[in-house]
């Protein structure tokens, strides 16, 4: 008889607490800090109280969720289930992957902690695959190893309207901070595995979005095997804040990957504190072999 | 009896009186240019074309042999080639003294083949040949020949004046071919300079009075007691290298002055500026006249004088013809023996403003010219060789510049050089702005192809005399916005014709506009602008940036 496994993930997954409930997902919510008060998203801030504190130049600053909340979740969880599975957001761009790695440890592998550096949208798709795999018999460390294995298999192309955040937040590889000049530039960067990186610069949307576009087919082409009409990829988009904007991107990504369903998600909070509104993302990330 | 073959001391003559007649109708092939623009033109640019070829050819001598001729006219004119009528006019030199070079003299059969080959090679030149050219009046020379020929003419004299007078009659078609010519009231300009430097080739042949001396450059004394072989010689026989820690930067009119200087006394080999320190390596017979003109403006350090006869030049050999050339930039030059880095870029640019710019973006060299002046091809080449890249994209930001670049990326043998066909500034910045790292040269080569075709340019510049271009009426004087390549408005109001000019780029889909201020505008002036053109379109996000551009006033773009 096979074990009962639950997946836990951060809400930097985009997934919300709602969205959990029906997948069955277990959602922790990054806290923030927003001028010295305490918020959790999804839970005591909407997006929209978030854009406008952020556009009034609040000081917000994000935090990790905090040892007592990640382990009062877990212990919750196993009462119920035999095994879990958790994935945080990229250990590139956050300490929590790491610390929940060291509290996982007093749970004699119980508890399996996956460092595969999605977020986001991708990281969304590794905790439906995580899902799946459970359905499918593996046990959380055999989950660990699958994921961990295809860690490099998914791409992120970020287009930002500015680079005001970025910089505000200090979370950007001197190549990226290189980007500034003289002129208005939208920056394109890129997330392959580690941190943020500058991957090109645009004038205006439409030449970041073909920019994004021409450079996710690259990838999957040399790198993920191929479209093959979808078969061996998921194609993602999030945006931050415009949504009509994510719409019409989304027209152009369908348009070039006509057979794929795309998932698009609002950024999480946490991410978007960081790039500020306005920005369009377009990644993708290989099917498992375990589940075709 | 009336010569009937041409050897090489009379073709190396004919050549140089042909040089000399188009330099001294150059103004009036100036005029023939359609836009009324006060920039780079054709005769100007076809002049220093083939004067670049006729300083070599004047150095050889009394009696050069034909192989050295040819080498010396092809080589001298590929190298000097700037704007498209002085690349075409280099390529069908190339192709004329392709088929004649290793022949002891010509008769009209091989010139009839040296017509053709020359027309051909042209052509080929272009990637999309247009009618009612200098290729048309190249072809119809050819077309006749090869009639005259096959009708049994056997007379040179009479067969070459045949040539001339139907190259005429074609020249006065080309407004029939090309309607722009038409409305303008003008024949191509391209096609007359050569006209005009084949009757002076001609005339010579006829026993005209000729000049064949070429002033602006000193020649070295031929010595008649001691014969030298030709190319043994060398004309500006000592190489000069140091550096002129300028005293203040000089601005764009004295930067051109002290070029212009240094190209009369010698030939400028490279000059490049840093800040306020400018390079200068040149070839000349008086090393003292260059150093009394930088001791003008700057503080002189690392002065290397060497005999080019004797001793090595720091820089390598500049004689010869194109194959010496190419050769010297084959030579792997990387600095301190640093690796390539993956990608390069040369941008041509005027005005401080617009080369601070395309530095920001990472271009590693800035061609100084463009709109006054064409740079040629071996002033890309130079620039090429500075930069220790395995791919140098070039950006040349002006259509009569596209040719001559891509003919020094074809003589560049060491590195990829990727020539990104760029006619103006705008489409420059937005081709190295759409540049990925990551993507291989080719992926990037398309990317920048396709969104530099989604910027629109405009420029504000005033005309020089009274036309009549795209049914518009203009008058010597008035402001002419231009986008392009069309003439989009027309008026004696700087800021009316601007508008007027912008109105006509913005559509829907426009997302930023931004305006480039010369170097004849004000700052204050140039935030009038920004505000009215703010308010005239509303949509858009407006941005204003000091250009410092020569000739025209604004240079706008909308993406």
């Amino acid at each position: 008889m096979s074990k009962k496994i639950a997946v836990v993930t951060d809400s930097n997954s985009g997934i919300t607490q709602a969205e959990g409930k029906e997948l069955g997902i277990f959602v922790l919510p990054m806290p923030f800090y927003i001028d010295g008060g305490e918020y959790f998203e999804d839970i005591n801030l909407s997006q929209d109280e978030f854009y406008t504190k952020l556009s009034e130049g609040a000081d917000i600053m994000t935090s990790q969720p905090t040892p007592p909340n990640v382990l009062n979740l877990w212990k919750e969880v196993l009462e119920e289930y035999d095994e879990l599975v958790h994935i945080p957001m990229s250990s590139g761009l956050s300490g929590s992957c790491e610390s929940a790695y060291m509290l996982s440890h007093d749970f004699e592998g119980r508890v399996q902690v996956i460092n595969n550096q999605r977020i986001s949208v991708t990281q969304r798709q590794s905790c439906l695959d995580a899902m799946a795999l459970a359905e499918k018999g593996y046990d959380a460390a055999q989950i660990k190893d699958i994921l961990e294995r295809e860690k490099y298999n998914s791409s992120i192309y970020i287009m930002l309207d500015t680079l005001h955040y970025l910089k505000k937040g200090g979370r950007i590889t001197p190549a990226a901070a290189a980007i500034g000049t003289l002129l208005k530039i939208k920056p394109v960067l890129t997330i392959q595995g580690e941190k943020l990186d500058a991957f090109s610069k645009a004038r205006t949307s439409q030449q970041g979005r073909n920019t994004m576009i021409t450079a996710i087919k690259k990838d999957i082409d040399e790198r993920f095997g191929g479209y093959n009409c979808g078969k061996n990829i998921y194609i993602e988009i999030a945006y931050t804040y415009d949504l009509e904007s994510a719409k019409s991107f989304k027209a152009e990504v369908q348009a070039a990957f006509p057979e794929s369903e795309i998932v698009m998600d609002p950024l999480s909070l946490s991410v978007s504190c960081h790039i500020g509104p306005g920005a369009l993302a377009v990644a993708c990330s290989k099917k498992l072999p375990e589940l075709a | 009896m009336a010569v009937q073959t041409i050897d090489s001391q009379l073709l190396a003559k004919m050549f140089l009186a042909g040089a000399n007649t188009l330099d001294k109708n150059k103004e009036s092939i100036n005029e023939l240019n359609v836009f009324p623009v006060p920039d780079g033109d054709t005769g100007t640019n076809m002049t220093m074309t083939i004067m670049s070829a006729a300083k070599e050819v004047s150095a050889l001598g009394d009696n050069p042999d034909m192989k050295t001729l040819c080498k010396a006219i092809s080589g001298g004119s590929l190298r000097g080639a700037r704007g498209n009528s002085g690349v075409i006019l280099s390529q069908l030199l190339r192709g004329l003294t392709k088929r004649v070079r290793d022949e002891e003299s010509i008769n009209i059969e091989m010139l009839t083949e040296a017509c053709a080959k020359a027309t051909e090679t042209a052509y080929k030149a272009v990637m999309k040949p247009t009618e009612g050219t200098i290729l048309t009046v190249a072809r119809g020379i050819s077309d006749k020949a090869e009639e005259l020929k096959e009708n049994g003419c056997d007379d040179l004299e009479t067969f070459l004046d045949e040539l001339l007078a139907h190259g005429k009659v074609v020249l006065d078609g080309t407004p029939d071919l090309l309607p722009v010519l038409k409305q303008a009231g003008v024949v191509d300009s391209g096609g007359a300079g050569l006209i005009c430097a084949l009757e002076g080739a001609i005339n010579l042949f006829k026993g005209k009075e000729v000049d064949i001396t070429i002033s602006s450059e000193p020649i070295a004394k031929v010595d008649d007691s001691r014969p030298v072989k030709a190319e043994e010689k060398t004309v500006n026989v000592y190489c000069v290298n140091f550096d002129t820690h300028l005293h203040r930067e000089l601005n764009f009119k004295t930067e051109m002055d002290v070029k212009g200087y240094l190209q009369s006394v010698g030939e400028l080999v490279n000059y490049s500026v840093e800040g306020d320190l400018v390079k200068i390596h040149m070839h000349t017979d008086d090393p003292g006249l260059v150093i009394q003109k930088a001791l003008k403006y700057g503080v002189l350090s690392n002065v290397k004088v060497a005999n080019r006869n004797l001793e090595k030049c720091n820089e390598g050999s500049e004689e010869g013809g194109a194959s010496a050339f190419s050769e010297k930039h084959s030579a792997p030059a990387p600095k301190n023996n640093e690796p390539p880095k993956p990608y390069g870029f040369i941008a041509v640019s005027a005005g401080e403003g617009l080369s601070e710019i395309f530095k920001s973006l990472g271009v590693d060299v800035v061609i100084e010219g463009g709109q006054t002046m064409n740079p040629s091809t071996a002033d890309v080449l130079d620039a090429v060789e500075k930069v220790n890249a395995e791919t140098v994209f070039v950006l040349p930001n002006n259509k009569n510049i596209v040719m001559a670049a891509k003919q020094a990326a074809d003589l560049a043998s060491d590195k990829n050089v990727l020539v990104i066909p760029t006619k103006t500034i705008p489409q420059g910045i937005t081709a190295i702005i759409n540049f990925a790292e990551n993507m291989s040269p080719d992926e990037n080569e398309q990317m920048m192809m396709t969104e530099i075709l989604n910027v629109k340019t405009g420029e504000i510049t005033y005309a020089v005399r009274d036309t009549t271009i795209d049914d518009k009426e203009i008058k010597k004087g008035d402001y002419m916005g231009i986008g392009d390549g069309k003439i989009l408005s027309v008026g004696t109001d700087i800021t009316q014709t601007l508008l007027e000019m912008t109105g006509a780029m913005v559509d829907d889909s426009s997302e930023i506009i931004s305006i480039y201020y010369g170097s004849d505008v004000n700052e204050a002036d140039a935030e009038v602008i920004r505000e009215k053109i703010a308010t005239t379109f509303g949509s858009c996000d407006v941005e204003l940036q000091s250009g410092g551009q020569p000739i025209y006033y604004y240079i706008i773009s909308v993406e």
